[in-house]
């Protein structure tokens, strides 16, 4: 074992990146050895496949990788790579990534920090610090953080907050109050919606604050369903969030723990006050594509105890639902769907599968749910960005 | 002493000599540890006084693992031959501490003081007179106390002990002993522990590129809220020496408030990290009795009443003004044995035992089970010798019958293991024995297991614990002036029906499950060298274990074939002493291999392997009637950053010294 002198604070030894002599038009992250999963797309509209690995809860294990799709080569902690001075790297637990204007922004839960990086070459531009942070969105100056705020489990109930960050200075210029454990967030319109999931509480809320941008005040808080989770914009008028319904813990004759459905898990569309159920969509997990559809995955049997693991396909135009259940195609091979993502040039999907005991997976699948090739991920993949 | 010690000597036939070194009856009157078949791995007094806990003193022992999460107050465990921890029970004077809501035995709480032995049998304890449940854990640790010696006409020893070292540590102690006409003796003693706790540590992180340059960061930190401050307060009454019962009973009292630190991972903002805190007050009343009913019989009680209380806080992370949760766990607990032996002829006896307990675990969470237990251990054990072979085969038979709360109404629920055993001892000469084990023991699901809130799978089955192994122990060397001792096992277990966490079809639902399966193919070295030089002693130690933990869960995982979390494929120690005048000086070198966090053994889950050095010097003085010892104990004189568990580092260097009148 080599000892290293001790370093008063983070102190670091640079790396003279073999990138800093090539020319421009090179990332730097370019010569970061991967794994090759052969997916050969070499001429495709996007460079790489961000994936966000969650991590274990206070293990400080969370990690950024990235497909590479130039050569097909699948490149772990890429963070940690190129950002080797960065004392403890991302951090602890990533619960959202998101791309805006050349950056990739990741919010990481447990360690109340929202990173900033350049999505050319992963290395870290700021950190701003925000409380329990969970979901990002943004308009054209700022981003929008959704955070619990301090909340705990049993204790007593508290508002959540969105935190708003300056894009320039990379700030927090601005904190609302909104419902209780705020998750997913998306902007329309001028208008910031959250998702308040109220997940501590004994009773979960059912409501979605709307925001108004220019004053930064909430405006209009829209009943919908109980325990919202992700949001997502259809770019138009119309925004979807989706609920992880409401359960009922009962025990049988056996004393086993039964979970059921009293609302079952659903997706919902916002038009301006009110809200309407798309008719059986079961999300626990959701993407909007460019390409005019949101694709989620669910149980669909969650309400008679089944386990349908089925992909759905919503069209924004008109809300039809298309459904194809996962078992007796390729994508059956998926353990635990936990993140999903849909090339809109190519309607390739990307669904992150989250192993309990050891790393996970990040899974491709054409449209038809013909495996293009998996590999090997770090803790708890979830959130995933075409770049 | 005629009573149980001619039984159990008697009893001991042809292998009594090898017995000897095992036989703590010479120690004391009532012991749990002496006669076994299967010799335990042990340190006695004169041992114990070089470490500065029972946990430190465990991980000098072969085939086991301390899990030990850092600082005076940080959980400290022992898995034993990498069957978890669960599969290791503590016995305190022979009868055990149990916890029914999640079998885990916090090493740090136990205290040394007063202690003659600790002892660890790894697979089965087969002695005169032992309990059912003493037949029915993977391995057992036995913490024996030191029955009161009286020299001349005293009647009364008074000792006064003062600790004070590092992390702001000052531990004061107490205790007297006093011989009453009859020849009952009792020992009242207390000590307390005040520790601020806190330590630095390094956080760091290096790594090599293909081009060869090397980049990273080394940065120090604190570690806060880790303070401790404990007292434990404890009577023991001892029967007489002389008759044909012998009987100890203990009132015992531990009351301790200490900060969680947490793991440690990247926030922002200050440190610390956590400011949870939990209080424990744990209190407990027991007894047990021998007694020799003429040539063939004896007899022997056990019983135990036992409260805690865990209080946890859980402190708003984010909001240090926030109300926190409070969280109140109360076990109780009630334990009888009794157990009959019958020594039929020199070479045959029989013992059998019934043992039953009753536990009920209470806490203030929503939609709390109220579990309560109802254990019934019943025993037979024949033991037979036939010229230089001994046998013991054991059936023992574990019912549990659980009731708790459901929506309505209670429920239950029966479980029930068998669980046989056997162990072989061949003297295949003077110095020279092997012996063979074979076992199948089953641990129960705790009440966590079970009936923790939405988490816990009321159908458990319970794991399934399959041990064999092979020994030899050779007495290499004993002339009167030197001694030399070689021990060693290899084993094969399995673990089957281990109790994991996994989700279910609903992803932010976990729940409990009988998956995992664990091969474990094991050796066990220790070398143990003393010579008498003029005046004085010295001698080294030397121990190595080999530990092939395999995941076996499933097949398509990448998990399959991993190394299990956090067991070491090679650790060992060497141990050197020496004696001399009054003086005695202790060097410990501990070191462990690479471990990982998860069965999938990929580098970025791979934990470095670490060395550490302690020290321990300490002098015995005669000062007019009072005997005084001062003690000095230097740990991780290297300096050694690591961690035994991920993200939970290890103090640096840390010292104690302490000082100890006596009054004899």
């Amino acid at each position: 074992m080599k000892k290293h002198a001790l370093l008063v604070f983070s102190v670091a030894v640079l790396a003279l990146a073999a990138g800093c002599q090539k020319d421009e038009t090179t990332s730097r992250d370019a010569d970061l050895a991967g794994v090759n999963v052969a997916v050969g797309e070499k001429k495709g509209a996007f460079s790489k496949l961000f994936v966000l690995n969650e991590g274990n809860f206070q293990k400080n294990n969370s990690t950024l990788d990235f497909l590479r799709f130039s050569d097909g080569n699948y490149v772990s902690d890429a963070f940690g790579s190129m950002n080797p001075a960065v004392v403890q790297g991302l951090g602890d637990t990533g619960n959202d990534l998101a791309l805006n204007n050349g950056k990739l922004w990741l919010v990481m839960n447990g360690s109340g920090y929202v990173h900033v990086l350049d999505a050319k070459d992963e290395t870290l531009i700021a950190s701003v610090a925000v409380p329990d942070p969970r979901f990002i969105a943004f308009d054209n100056s700022h981003a929008y953080v959704s955070s619990y705020a301090g909340a705990i489990y049993g204790g007593e109930e508290k508002k959540g907050k969105v935190y708003r960050i300056d894009l320039n200075t990379y700030k927090v210029d601005g904190e609302v109050e909104v419902g209780c454990q705020p998750e997913g967030v998306t902007v329309s319109g001028g208008k910031l919606y959250v998702a308040n999931s109220g997940g501590y509480n004994y009773v979960h809320e059912n409501t979605v604050s709307v925001i108004d941008l220019s004053s930064f005040k909430v405006t209009a808080t829209v009943s919908v369903a109980s325990n919202l989770h992700f949001m997502a914009s259809d770019g138009q008028e119309a925004v979807y969030v989706s609920s992880y319904g409401e359960s009922s813990w009962s025990q049988d004759s056996a004393g086993n723990w039964i979970q059921s459905m009293s609302e079952p898990m659903g997706l919902y569309k916002i038009s301006g006050i009110s809200s309407t159920q798309i008719k059986d969509v079961h999300v626990s997990c959701m993407t909007t594509s460019a390409d005019g559809y949101i694709y989620a995955i669910g149980n669909a049997g969650e309400l008679t105890g089944g386990y349908s693991i089925t992909l759905y396909k919503v069209a924004v135009k008109d809300g039809s639902v298309a459904s194809k259940a996962l078992s007796g195609t390729d994508a059956s091979k998926v353990g635990n769907p936990y993140g999903i993502l849909v090339n809109p040039s190519n309607g390739d999907i990307y669904i992150a599968d989250a192993d309990y005991t050891g790393p996970g997976k990040v899974w491709c699948f054409t449209k038809d749910l013909k495996e293009k090739w998996s590999a090997v991920a770090g803790m708890l993949p979830a959130h995933m960005a075409l770049y | 002493m005629k009573g149980l010690a001619l039984v159990a000597l008697s009893l001991l036939g042809t292998v009594a000599a090898a017995q000897e070194r095992a036989d703590t009856l010479r120690a004391s009157v009532v012991s749990s540890v002496s006669g076994s078949l299967l010799t335990p791995q042990r340190i006695t007094t004169e041992r114990l006084g070089t470490v500065t806990g029972v946990s430190e003193a465990i991980r000098r022992f072969t085939g086991v693992q301390v899990r030990d999460y850092g600082g005076v107050g940080g959980l400290k465990t022992v898995n034993v031959r990498s069957l978890g921890s669960e599969h290791t029970a503590v016995f305190v004077d022979g009868v055990q501490i149990s916890h029914a809501q999640n079998m885990q035995v916090d090493l740090g709480r136990l205290s040394l003081e007063g202690l003659s032995s600790i002892s660890l049998f790894s697979g089965q304890k087969t002695s005169p007179l032992q309990s059912a449940k003493e037949y029915s854990s993977a391995s057992a640790l036995y913490l024996e106390s030191a029955s009161p010696v009286f020299s001349g006409s005293r009647t009364d020893n008074l000792k006064a002990s003062l600790g004070a070292g590092s992390f702001m540590t000052i531990a004061p102690g107490l205790s007297w002993e006093h011989l009453f006409k009859s020849g009952t003796s009792f020992r009242i003693s207390g000590d307390a522990v005040s520790s601020k706790g806190e330590y630095r540590f390094h956080v760091r992180d290096y790594r090599q590129f293909p081009d060869g340059t090397v980049a990273g960061y080394d940065t120090t930190m604190t570690r806060t809220n880790c303070d401790l401050a404990s007292i434990r307060a404890e009577a023991l009454l001892f029967s007489p020496r002389s008759g044909d019962a012998s009987w100890t009973l203990r009132a015992y009292f531990y009351g301790s408030g200490r900060g969680l630190p947490g793991p440690v991972y990247k926030k922002a903002g200050e440190y610390p990290l956590s400011l949870d805190r939990q209080t424990d007050r744990d209190a407990f009343i027991q007894g047990r009795y021998y007694r020799s009913l003429g040539d063939i019989w004896s007899v022997a009680g056990r019983a135990k009443l036992s409260f805690n209380h865990l209080e946890y806080t859980d402190f708003p992370e984010f909001l240090p003004e926030g109300s926190p949760a409070r969280y109140n766990y109360r076990d109780h607990s009630a334990y009888l044995s009794a157990s009959a032996m019958a020594r039929i002829s020199g070479a045959f006896s029989l013992n059998i035992a019934q043992d039953v307990q009753y536990d009920y675990l209470d806490a203030d969470l929503r939609d709390f089970a109220f579990p309560g237990r109802f254990s019934s251990w019943s025993s037979l054990s024949a033991r037979a010798g036939a010229g230089s072979v001994e046998a013991s085969a054991t059936l023992l038979y574990l019912g549990i019958w659980d009731t708790f709360l459901t929506a309505r109404s209670r429920s239950g629920a029966y479980r029930d293991a068998l669980m046989p055993s056997l162990v072989v001892r061949w003297e295949a000469a003077e110095h020279l024995s092997f012996n063979g084990l074979a076992k199948r023991s089953y641990r129960m699901p705790t009440f966590n297991d079970l009936y923790y809130t939405t988490v816990g799978t009321k159908t458990l089955d319970p794991e399934d614990a399959l041990q064999l192994g092979l020994g030899v122990e050779w007495d290499l060397v004993h002339s009167g002036s030197s001694d030399m001792d070689v021990k060693v096992d290899v084993y094969r277990n399995r673990l089957k029906n281990k109790i994991i966490a996994v989700p279910t079809s609903n992803q932010f639902r976990w729940s409990m499950y009988n998956l995992g399966i664990v091969e474990i193919l094991g050796v066990d070295l220790s070398a143990d060298y003393s010579i008498k030089i003029s005046g004085g002693e010295c001698g080294a130690i030397v121990k190595y274990t080999f530990q092939q933990a395999k995941d076996r869960s499933d097949r398509d995982a990448l998990t399959w074939g991993g190394q299990i979390p956090y067991i070491p494929v090679n650790s060992g120690s060497v141990n050197a002493f020496g004696v001399f005048s009054g003086w005695r000086a202790d060097v410990t070198l501990f070191a462990t291999g690479e471990r990982f966090t998860t069965s999938a053994n990929l580098p970025a889950y791979r934990l470095s392997p670490w060395t550490t050095l302690d020290a321990a010097l300490s002098k015995n003085l005669s000062l007019r009637g009072k005997d005084l010892t001062l003690k000095l104990c230097l740990n991780n004189l290297l300096n050694e950053r690591y961690e035994i568990v991920d993200n939970y580092p290890m103090p640096g260097f840390n010292c104690l010294l302490s000082a100890m009148v006596s009054w004899r």
